[in-house]
């Protein structure tokens, strides 16, 4: 019972993972850019959202119907006037500047927010329910229903809109793209745009979840890369297994161990993964 | 025949810097305040030195030689204040500690490249720091005082970091002037190309991330004598990275003057930035960004681009 208890605690805890990853294996697969900020893209969506339901007085859960728009068009515009131009310069100009965005965001959040520990909690956060004798917290359940249902979304748009498509081409072959007539420069700043929406959903989960500062961007940043890698770029559905894979080796190695293994875990991964020898994205 | 000339006055004008750095302390003329300024350039110069030759020159941008710093600093608390030992001794100590690491490391790192290179120094600079802070030895995150008897005074520690730095710079030179350095360029403009040439990409590679890890390394356990405590946080500490970034950046990328430029920079304004307390790292973000999108050289290059040009006109 107790082994069953775990897997689907870490099954749970795997859907805020995947949520994670999604963001970045967005960039990483669509733009072929190291998004360094997005870890900071995921905390100003706890943020957000600490502020909307704390101000508002509204439910956390509906604070998200504002802050995902928001960190859209945060993301659209960003791509959009900044990102757009440093890619043009190369891959090294791209990166170096998304880590100069993460250095702002991150003090610009502790300016805004100061370094207090923060957390949002509702009525039912802490509420357990009993199914077949197992205690499963709430709010795990609402948090994963609120991952899956977006990234089922996320693959509706990718399928099945215009738009959707041409991100989909652009990702596989930039050149053939802008041949064929797709705003390349639009399409990269959707995608920003889509990306930074999943971090703000991430980091609402984030809010829920756990207590977070302005400084704990780099974390999320990392563990959102080992699930992009293990999952493979730009797969949603390898995302989503390898985040439920990770949820799975937290809740195993528990609160003490659980990051130094994900870390070790995740330079194994790197070293065990072929594509970054073959150099896959950095010369696409 | 110029290149001859010009190399020649890179040696020329280092070495004159070099004297005007060294006379006013021989003569005893430096407040304590301006000689801990220079400790922090000659610092920051042979880290942003060891950081330039790796991305600028190998095409290694590394985001985490804050784990070199981080083992230098605690080997240096651990030999003076548990052992009772000679500072000397933890120097050599952090810088032996530092390259077994590297070494380490570098079996899984060489095989990388770009980003996952880039972000895989950095998660073991993250995995060290989080270890430290659950390290009973080294008492946690409390952090370590570092207790010397007698402690060197800002005096003592200021012809060590000069030397330091001289050291750095003048086998930065030297390396980029040997075939291995012009291996490393041809490198960086072209892996598989300079391979087929015989360029032996692999062995250059490890080379020079030895030889940056032990230089960062010194330049950790110097700064932490100067500081007394360290932390898993200051050691360990992202910030270091950003701010290497940053001094080489301004400095100009790709270029030996740049990070003794941007390290420059980098200290006054830090100092200037002093004043509007939380909006330092912004403002330098800001700073840097705007460099690589309208300055990509730095300012280096920057120079150096307008006089080949005025050159070109005449």
């Amino acid at each position: 019972m107790y082994i069953l208890q775990v897997i689907i605690n870490g099954i749970l805890l795997g859907s805020i993972y995947a949520m994670l990853g999604l963001g970045m294996s967005l960039i990483l697969g669509i733009v072929k850019l190291t998004n360094l900020s997005h870890g900071e893209f995921v905390i100003l969506g706890s943020y957000c959202s600490v502020l909307f339901s704390a101000r508002l007085g509204i439910d956390p859960f509906i604070s998200l119907l504002i802050t995902v728009p928001v960190m859209f068009v945060c993301g659209y515009v960003l791509q959009r006037v900044l990102i757009n131009h440093a890619m043009s310069r190369g891959a090294e100009p791209a990166l170096l500047v998304t880590f100069g965005l993460s250095i702002i965001l991150k003090d610009g959040m502790l300016l805004l927010f100061s370094s207090d520990a923060r957390h949002v909690s509702a009525g039912y956060s802490n509420r357990v329910i009993k199914i077949f004798g197992l205690d499963i917290s709430l709010l795990n359940i609402l948090l994963m229903l609120l991952s899956v249902l977006s990234i089922l979304l996320l693959m509706l748009f990718l399928n099945h809109t215009y738009m959707g498509r041409a991100i989909r081409a652009a990702a596989d072959d930039v050149e053939a793209a802008r041949l064929s007539g797709i705003n390349i420069g639009r399409t990269f700043s959707v995608a920003m745009g889509l990306s930074a929406a999943t971090a703000a959903i991430a980091g609402f989960c984030v809010s829920m979840k756990w207590t977070f500062y302005p400084s704990s961007g780099g974390r999320y940043l990392l563990i959102a890369f080992v699930i992009v890698v293990l999952g493979g770029l730009g797969d949603i559905r390898g995302t989503l297994l390898s985040g439920f894979f990770f949820g799975l080796i937290q809740v195993i190695g528990g609160a003490n161990y659980g990051l130094l293994i994900s870390y070790i875990f995740m330079i194994i991964v790197l070293v065990a993964s072929p594509a970054h020898s073959a150099g896959s994205i950095s010369e696409k | 025949m110029m290149k001859k000339i010009k190399g020649h006055i890179q040696e020329a004008v280092l070495l004159l810097l070099f004297i005007s750095c060294l006379l006013p302390w021989c003569m005893g003329i430096l407040s304590n305040n301006a000689m801990r300024y220079m400790i922090r350039i000659f610092l920051y110069i042979t880290i942003g030195e060891m950081w330039n030759l790796m991305s600028g020159y190998a095409g290694m941008t590394s985001l985490g030689q804050q784990a070199f710093i981080g083992l230098a600093g605690y080997s240096m608390a651990v030999a003076t204040t548990v052992y009772k030992l000679h500072y000397a001794v933890g120097l050599a100590a952090g810088a032996a500690v530092s390259l077994c690491t590297a070494a380490l490391l570098a079996l899984l790192l060489m095989r990388m490249k770009g980003m996952y290179f880039a972000i895989t120094t950095w998660v073991a600079a993250e995995a060290l720091g989080t270890f430290f802070t659950g390290w009973r030895y080294v008492n946690q995150g409390a952090g370590m005082n570092i207790t010397i008897v007698p402690y060197p005074r800002t005096g003592e520690l200021y012809p060590a970091a000069l030397i330091l730095c001289a050291v750095a710079l003048a086998s930065t030179i030297l390396l980029l002037r040997s075939s291995l350095g012009l291996g490393l360029t041809a490198m960086r403009d072209d892996a598989s190309a300079a391979a087929s040439l015989g360029v032996n990409v692999g062995r250059n590679k490890l080379i020079v991330y030895l030889i940056a890890a032990l230089f960062t390394s010194l330049a950790g356990a110097v700064f932490f004598i100067n500081k007394g405590t360290i932390y898993p946080d200051s050691g360990f500490s992202i910030s270091w990275t950003i701010s290497v970034v940053f001094i080489v950046i301004i400095g100009g990328i790709g270029t030996v003057e740049g990070p003794v430029v941007g390290s420059v920079v980098y200290v006054l304004l830090y100092e200037y930035l002093a004043h509007y307390p939380g909006w330092s790292n912004i403002i330098l973000g800001v700073f840097s960004i705007l460099v690589i999108l309208f300055m990509p050289k730095g300012i280096v290059g920057f120079v150096s681009g307008k006089q080949h040009r005025s050159l070109i006109i005449r």
